[in-house]
């Protein structure tokens, strides 16, 4: 379909090209507002693979949890006003060998030991009841799992806050 | 609505930027009309008479704001990160447009009709948040720093009891498309999902006081996702002269006002499709007793307006009637008493369905 | 845990309390006057704009000299015997030409000074407040109803007039020295007439 081709090479450009400016760009809030743009050109080849309920994951925990986050610690860890803000290159060279070295291998193992299937697109189902199924059922285990952990995160979270809070207080 | 217009244009990439800019038509009108509504409301709140002299009773003042927005000079202050001040605003646009993918206007139009509307239109609220922070940060003040920061912070701990409620009520419906929400709703008022529900049995009447508490909690805290009073930390105007958006000028500051007023609009609509039945009239539709089929999508558009119109108006009214909290405050009733009012209700709507 | 309670449910209530009454004052009437359509009654003694009824005004000056900012300004001229200005309308006789009545508005405190010691109640405040100008120079209200040739014209009368009074004077003066001096002469035998040359008066003393 000539549409969705439009569509895909345009959120491609747009991931690749924004997270290009990650990598690049000297200054950090730059970098990390360009993450959202990345992030969001994944989110637009999710929703063309047909994977909804993730590419909406993607949306809420990357850009609406993560980024801000993120963004957050860089505004509030370093003094605003000046222009501190800024990270460097180093060791060019060094990081062009062991990235060329390692990118080479992986683009040569997907081109050459992939085994491709060509086959027409399926089309687009919701994915949400066989998510929750999956996860209930197959997965439940892992499931549960993460969320004890996230549960021990934010509790050691409040924890932390709140020892902070009672110092306060003497 | 797509389909009918892919076979009139014949081209699907006109059809599909027709479609997508449908709401525009419905936005624009809203945002100028709900301003001059905003000021009346106000005005006569406080006993007085608001704009006058446009119009009669003033009704063509927002039009007149709007031609003088366009014109004005668009400011860029010596040192603001340029690309960005430039890119906030419609980004902020964006993330309040993209809301509307989502909402079922009519039983025939609804932008995407995708399964995860409910789940999707809480995560594209982040692009606001990431608007609002780009905005405040490239303008490079301090106050629409503060604004900015504030406003993320508010949006993301009010996103929470919001998501908790939505989560009780996709349990109750089973389903977390708007859609089929709206659909469920059907027929009379009674029906609706404030009333507990479609389905008749004594749990109905059980969920209604859980329903009213889950019902005022949305509320308050789409109230405070918007930014609107007493939520309006961000903005304070006695306390950061007008937060984020201090150093925007003419059209940029006028998307700004269209996003919010347009995010006002999308709450309100949210709400009423989880509680209120969308689209669905209270009383029955007049093109079925008429047999006049084509007039339902109309008369549907018409309750599905109503009933956003009439929540914007309740928050117009709350702005007046309500200082505004304090930033502390503000967190002690989203943390302290929004979230667990929403667990122990999640909780107990959950048992009321299992029953 | 009662406290909770109560503190959720008093938050509710005020605001549904608030809500009521911000209701009820959406129906009450506006309390707002629109002012260029509707204006507000002034009161009766009310100090705005002053105003000079020129036709009453003798030129007496008492209204420059009470002012204490010095916004008032007046010039006047003598008239002409044979002229007749006419009388106020409380029965005074004008006798002055008033060439010149500037009221500098700008400078104005509107203390109402100016107005009291005016014998014939020409000058007073008035009711109209509405009266801001874009120029400066605007602010300067010339009252005086004489055009400016008008004004050179009674000038030029009275130093004509004066002139000739001064000659008529001289005249007199110089008849009378004469006619002393006649008297003199014929008592004496020489008279000194260097004398009434120099009691005459320079000519022209009123330019």
């Amino acid at each position: 379909m000539e549409l969705y081709d439009i569509i895909f090479y345009l959120f491609a450009a747009i991931t690749l090209l924004s997270a290009f400016i990650v990598v690049t760009s000297k200054n950090i809030v730059h970098s990390a507002f360009n993450l959202l743009f990345t992030f969001f050109g994944v989110t637009g080849i999710y929703v063309l693979l047909g994977a909804d309920f993730i590419a909406v994951v993607q949306l809420l925990v990357y850009i609406g949890g993560i980024l801000i986050l993120l963004l957050f610690g860089v505004m509030l860890t370093n003094r605003i006003t000046s222009v501190d803000i800024r990270t460097g290159t180093v060791h060019i060279i060094p990081a062009v060998i062991g990235i060329g070295i390692l990118w080479g291998a992986l683009t040569a193992i997907i081109a050459f030991k992939t085994n491709w299937i060509v086959k027409p697109a399926d089309s687009m189902e919701p994915t949400t009841v066989g998510l929750g199924n999956l996860l209930l059922t197959d997965y439940v285990l892992v499931f549960e799992l993460l969320g004890i952990l996230l549960l021990i995160a934010l509790i050691g979270a409040a924890s932390i806050a709140r020892r902070e809070f009672e110092e306060l207080k003497d | 609505m797509y389909n009918f217009l892919t076979e009139l244009t014949g081209n699907e990439i006109i059809a599909a930027f027709i479609s997508a800019m449908l709401p525009v038509v419905f936005i624009v009108p809203f945002v100028i009309f709900g301003v001059l509504a905003e000021r009346k409301v106000s005005a006569h709140i406080q006993d007085r008479l608001g704009p006058m002299r446009v119009g009669y009773h003033g009704v063509l003042q927002t039009v007149a704001d709007f031609f003088k927005l366009i014109q004005k000079e668009d400011i860029i202050a010596e040192g603001a990160d340029r690309k960005f001040f430039n890119l906030a605003p419609y980004l902020v646009f964006v993330g309040s447009y993209a809301v509307y993918a989502a909402l079922p206007f009519t039983s025939t139009y609804i932008g995407s009709e995708t399964d995860i509307g409910l789940f999707y239109i809480i995560a594209v609220s982040g692009f606001a948040v990431a608007g609002i922070l780009m905005g405040g940060w490239a303008s490079n003040n301090k106050y629409s720093l503060y604004g900015a920061l504030r406003s993320a912070a508010q949006i993301v701990s009010y996103e929470i009891p919001t998501a908790l409620v939505i989560l009780s009520m996709v349990m109750l419906t089973g389903t977390l498309s708007l859609a089929t929400m709206s659909e469920m709703q059907t027929a009379y008022f009674w029906n609706w999902n404030i009333f507990g529900g479609a389905e008749w049995a004594f749990t109905k009447l059980l969920l209604i006081p859980f329903m009213f508490i889950a019902f005022i909690i949305l509320y308050i805290s789409t109230l405070a996702e918007v930014n609107r009073l007493p939520f309006d930390m961000p903005e304070a105007e006695s306390e950061l002269v007008a937060g984020y958006s201090t150093e925007y000028s003419g059209m940029k500051f006028a998307m700004f006002f269209l996003a919010e007023y347009g995010n006002m609009f999308a709450v309100s609509a949210l709400v009423s499709v989880i509680f209120f039945g969308g689209y669905q009239s209270p009383f029955g539709y007049l093109g079925n007793s008429l047999g006049l089929q084509w007039l339902i999508p109309y008369e549907q558009l018409f309750w599905f307006a109503l009933k956003g119109i009439l929540f914007v108006l309740v928050q117009m009214w709350l702005r007046w009637t309500l200082p505004r909290v304090r930033v502390d405050q503000l967190m002690t009733i989203c943390w302290k008493y929004l979230i667990p009012y929403s667990f122990a209700n999640l909780i107990i709507i959950g048992l009321i369905t299992l029953l | 845990m009662k406290q909770y309670f109560k503190n959720t449910w008093e938050g509710l209530w005020t605001v549904f309390v608030g809500m009521k009454i911000t209701f009820k004052h959406l129906f009450v009437p506006s309390v707002t006057i629109q002012y260029p359509d509707v204006k507000v009654p002034l009161p009766e003694r009310v100090r705005n704009r002053l105003y000079v009824n020129m036709d009453d005004c003798i030129g007496c000056d008492q209204c420059a000299r009470a002012c204490p900012v010095e916004c008032i300004e007046i010039e006047t001229v003598k008239s002409m015997p044979e002229e007749d200005l006419g009388k106020t309308s409380n029965g005074k006789k004008k006798a002055l030409w008033v060439t010149k009545f500037n009221i500098d508005i700008a400078k104005c405190c509107y203390c109402q000074l100016c107005v009291f010691p005016c014998p014939t109640e020409c000058i007073y405040m008035t009711d109209v407040y509405e009266f801001s100008e874009f120029k400066r120079e605007d602010l300067l209200y010339k009252f005086s109803t004489l055009s400016g040739e008008e004004t050179l014209q009674k000038k030029e009368n009275f130093e004509k007039f004066q002139a000739e009074k001064e000659a008529q004077k001289a005249a007199e003066i110089k008849a009378k020295a004469e006619a002393a001096a006649k008297a003199k002469a014929e008592s004496e035998s020489k008279p000194n007439s260097d004398e009434t040359k120099q009691s005459e008066p320079p000519k022209q003393e009123n330019s």
